[in-house]
C-alpha cells in the first residue's frame, strides 16, 4: 500500500481502513481529498462527505485531520473555507453517533474561560440545552467583561438556540425564556472591540427585540388571517439574519405538517411569503431555503387533486424564480436541470419554470447561465409549445440570441 | 511487585480497549482512572498494542477537566512515553495532546518527530499553496448564516459580490404579492382599529 502510495497513484487506495494503517499513506489520501473539496463548486457537498467519511474513520484520524484542517482555517486566503470544512466534518462525525465535543472544544480558543465552556461542553454532547448551563452562560455573557463572543458562535449551538425558540412544539420554560433570546441576540449581533474583554454592542438590542417578536408570533400559533395584520412588523424583523433562520425553522414546521396545504385556501400561503423576504435580505440563507422548497416540491400531497397539486408544485416554482432572481441562480437552475433528466417531473412545470424565467431576464448572460439554460429551453419537448411563428417569442428570442454570442 | 501490577494494568487495558478494532471511544475507562493508575500505565504503555494505546490516549478528551488538572503530571509523563513510540500515529496523537493536560487546548505547533519523514509539514504547506488558489469557492463558516451584517465584516470581512447571470428586467411575482400582502395588513390593522 505504501509502495502505491509513493508512486502517487492515492485514487487506487479506495478503502480507507487500508489507507489508515499508515499515517504517511492516510496523509496523502486526505489530501487529494481536500483537493478535491477546493476544486469541487457547486457539488462542494459531495467532497465534504468524501472526505468526512474518511477523516471519521476513527477517532484518531479525526483528531489528526482536524488539526490540519485548523491550522489551514488560520490562513489569511481561504481560511474560512478550511473553518467550513472543519464544522461540516463535525457534523458527518455527530451524525455517525459519535460524541466529538471534547475535540471541538479543544480547538477552540479561549480556554480561560473555565465556567463557560464546561456549560457549553455539558449541553453539546447531550445536543440539547438546559437552563441551568444557559444560566450560567447567561451569567457570563452579563459580566463587565464577557469571555469572547466566538465561544457562543459555535455552529451546534446556535442551531440548539434557534430550534429551542422557534421550532413548534419547543418547551421553554417562561422564566428562563429571555437567557435563551439574549444569548441568540448575543452571539448575532456583537462584535469583539479593539480592546478585548470590551465588546461592541450597538447592535444587541434591536437584535434581541427582533427575536423576541418573532418568538412571540411563532408561538402563539395565530391564524393566516392574523398573521397578515402582523406583517409589517414581520418583515421588519426578518432585515435581521438570526431572525430569517428563525423563520426558516419556523416556517418548515409549519408547511410539511401534513394537512398544511389542504387546509390552506390562499394561492400563496403567508407563511411562503415571508420566505420569499427571507430570500430578498439574506443570500446566505439561499442555500437552506432553497432545500426546504425542494423538500416541498418533492413532497407527495396525495390528499390533493391532481390539478390541485400541479397549482400547488407552480406557486412552489414561482418561490424558486423569486430565489434566483435574489441571486441564487446555479443552485436552483442546476435542481431545475436534475428534474428534467430524472424525467419523474411533470414537463407543463418545467415549462412554467422556463416561461417565468424568460420573462424576467435579459442579456448579458454568463455562458455558465447559457449552458444550464439553453438545453432547456431548446429541448423541443418542453418548449414546443411555446414557439410562435415569426421567432417573436421569447423562446426563439433567448435561443438566437444564445447562437449568436456563445 | 511493580511488574505484578504493571502486567495487571496491561490486561485491564487490553480488555477494556483492545477488543474492537474501532478506534472511537466514548472514555468509559475515565471513571476508573486515577494518579496511581496512571503511573502504572506509563510504565506498562510501551508493551501495549497499537490499538490500545491510540484508544486509551484518545480517553483524555473524556477526562473530565478538573480531573485533567489534579492528574497533569502523570497525563503528561504518558504522553511523553507516547511521543517517542514507533507507531507514527501513537508518536503524532502524543505532539497533538502535549498540551492539552496544562492547557486544555490541542498543539497546532508539531514538531517533526523523525525529519526523515515530515509528513506534516510537507502537508500543510502543499495545502497552503492550494489554498490560496482556490480560495474563490465562496463558502462561509456556518455561524456566518446567523450573524448581522456588522458582526458578519468582522468575522470574515467584506465579501465579493456575487456573479451577475443576467439583467433582471421583470420585478418577480414575489414583489406583486408582497405589496398585495401588505395592503391587506393594512386594511386589517384599519378594521381591528375601528373594532
Amino acid at each position: 500500500i505504501k509502495l502505491i502510495s509513493d508512486a502517487g497513484f492515492q485514487g487506487e487506495i479506495t478503502s480507507i481502513s487500508t489507507a489508515a494503517q499508515q499515517i504517511e499513506v492516510f496523509s496523502r489520501v486526505l489530501k487529494s481529498a481536500i483537493v478535491g473539496f477546493l476544486q469541487s463548486s457547486d457539488d462542494w457537498q459531495n467532497s465534504v462527505n468524501e472526505c468526512a467519511k474518511m477523516v471519521c474513520h476513527g477517532a484518531h484520524t479525526y483528531v489528526y485531520s482536524q488539526v490540519i484542517v485548523h491550522i489551514l482555517s488560520q490562513e489569511q486566503r481561504g481560511g474560512s473555507i478550511m473553518k467550513r470544512l472543519s464544522q461540516e466534518i463535525t457534523k458527518c462525525a455527530q451524525q455517525s453517533g459519535h460524541d466529538v465535543t471534547p475535540i471541538t472544544l479543544a480547538l477552540t480558543a479561549g480556554e480561560s474561560w473555565r465556567g463557560a465552556r464546561t456549560a457549553l461542553a455539558a449541553m453539546l454532547s447531550r445536543g440539547a440545552l438546559n437552563p441551568a448551563d444557559i444560566s450560567v452562560l447567561f451569567r457570563a455573557y452579563n459580566q463587565p467583561e464577557p469571555p469572547p463572543v466566538h465561544l457562543l458562535r459555535i455552529p451546534q449551538f446556535l442551531e440548539l438556540l434557534v430550534d429551542s425558540l422557534y421550532k413548534l412544539g419547543s418547551k421553554l420554560n417562561p422564566e428562563h425564556k429571555s437567557k435563551y433570546t439574549y444569548l441568540l441576540a448575543y452571539s448575532a449581533s456583537v462584535c469583539e472591540g479593539v480592546t478585548p474583554g470590551k465588546p461592541i454592542k450597538d447592535e444587541l438590542k434591536p437584535t434581541l427585540q427582533a427575536i423576541e417578536k418573532i418568538h412571540a408570533v411563532c408561538c402563539s400559533s395565530v391564524s393566516s388571517s392574523e398573521l397578515i395584520a402582523e406583517l409589517p412588523s414581520l418583515y421588519h424583523c426578518i432585515r435581521f439574519p438570526v431572525v430569517g433562520m428563525g423563520v426558516l425553522v419556523w416556517v418548515e414546521c409549519v408547511v410539511t405538517e401534513p394537512s398544511y396545504f389542504k387546509l390552506c385556501t390562499e394561492h400563496c400561503p403567508v407563511h411562503l411569503a415571508l420566505l420569499d423576504e427571507v430570500a430578498s435580505c439574506h443570500p446566505l440563507l439561499h442555500h437552506r431555503l432553497l432545500k426546504l422548497l425542494i423538500k416541498l416540491f418533492e413532497s407527495k400531497q396525495e390528499d390533493l387533486e391532481i390539478l390541485v397539486q400541479l397549482e400547488l408544485r407552480k406557486m412552489l416554482l414561482d418561490r424558486m424564480v423569486n430565489l434566483l432572481s435574489r441571486g441564487c441562480v446555479v443552485p436552483v437552475l442546476l435542481y431545475i436541470k436534475n428534474c428534467t433528466n430524472r424525467g419523474d417531473v411533470d414537463l407543463s412545470l418545467i415549462r412554467y419554470f422556463l416561461t417565468e424565467v424568460l420573462d424576467a431576464i435579459a442579456p448579458p448572460f454568463t455562458p455558465e447561465f447559457v449552458q444550464l439554460v439553453l438545453p432547456m429551453v431548446e429541448n423541443e419537448e418542453i418548449t414546443g409549445t411555446m414557439r410562435a411563428e415569426g421567432e417573436n417569442d421569447p423562446v426563439s428570442e433567448f435561443i438566437v440570441h444564445c447562437k449568436a454570442h456563445y | 511487585m511493580a511488574n505484578v501490577r504493571d502486567s495487571d494494568t496491561s490486561l485491564w487495558l487490553h480488555n477494556k480497549l483492545g477488543i474492537s478494532n474501532d478506534s472511537w471511544t466514548t472514555g468509559s475507562i475515565c471513571t476508573q482512572l486515577n494518579a496511581e493508575v496512571l503511573k502504572n500505565i506509563k510504565d506498562c504503555f510501551p508493551d501495549l498494542q497499537t490499538q490500545v494505546k491510540l484508544k486509551l490516549l484518545l480517553s483524555f478528551f473524556h477526562i473530565p477537566r478538573r480531573n485533567v488538572e489534579e492528574w497533569k503530571n502523570e497525563l503528561e509523563e504518558i504522553i511523553e512515553v507516547a511521543g517517542v513510540d514507533s507507531d507514527l500515529w501513537v508518536a503524532m496523537l502524543a505532539e497533538v495532546l502535549k498540551t492539552f493536560p496544562s492547557a486544555g487546548t490541542l498543539n497546532t505547533e508539531i514538531a517533526e518527530f523523525d525529519e526523515t519523514r515530515p509528513i506534516f509539514s510537507d502537508m500543510i504547506n502543499e495545502l497552503r499553496k492550494l489554498l490560496a488558489k482556490h480560495s474563490d469557492l465562496g463558502l462561509l463558516p456556518l455561524e456566518c448564516l446567523y450573524l448581522n451584517k456588522n458582526a458578519l465584516v468582522s468575522v470574515v470581512g467584506q465579501q465579493p459580490n456575487p456573479v451577475k447571470h443576467f439583467t433582471l428586467k421583470r420585478k418577480p411575482k414575489s414583489v406583486a404579492l408582497r405589496s398585495e400582502l401588505l395592503a391587506k395588513a393594512a386594511e386589517v390593522q384599519a378594521n381591528q382599529k375601528k373594532a
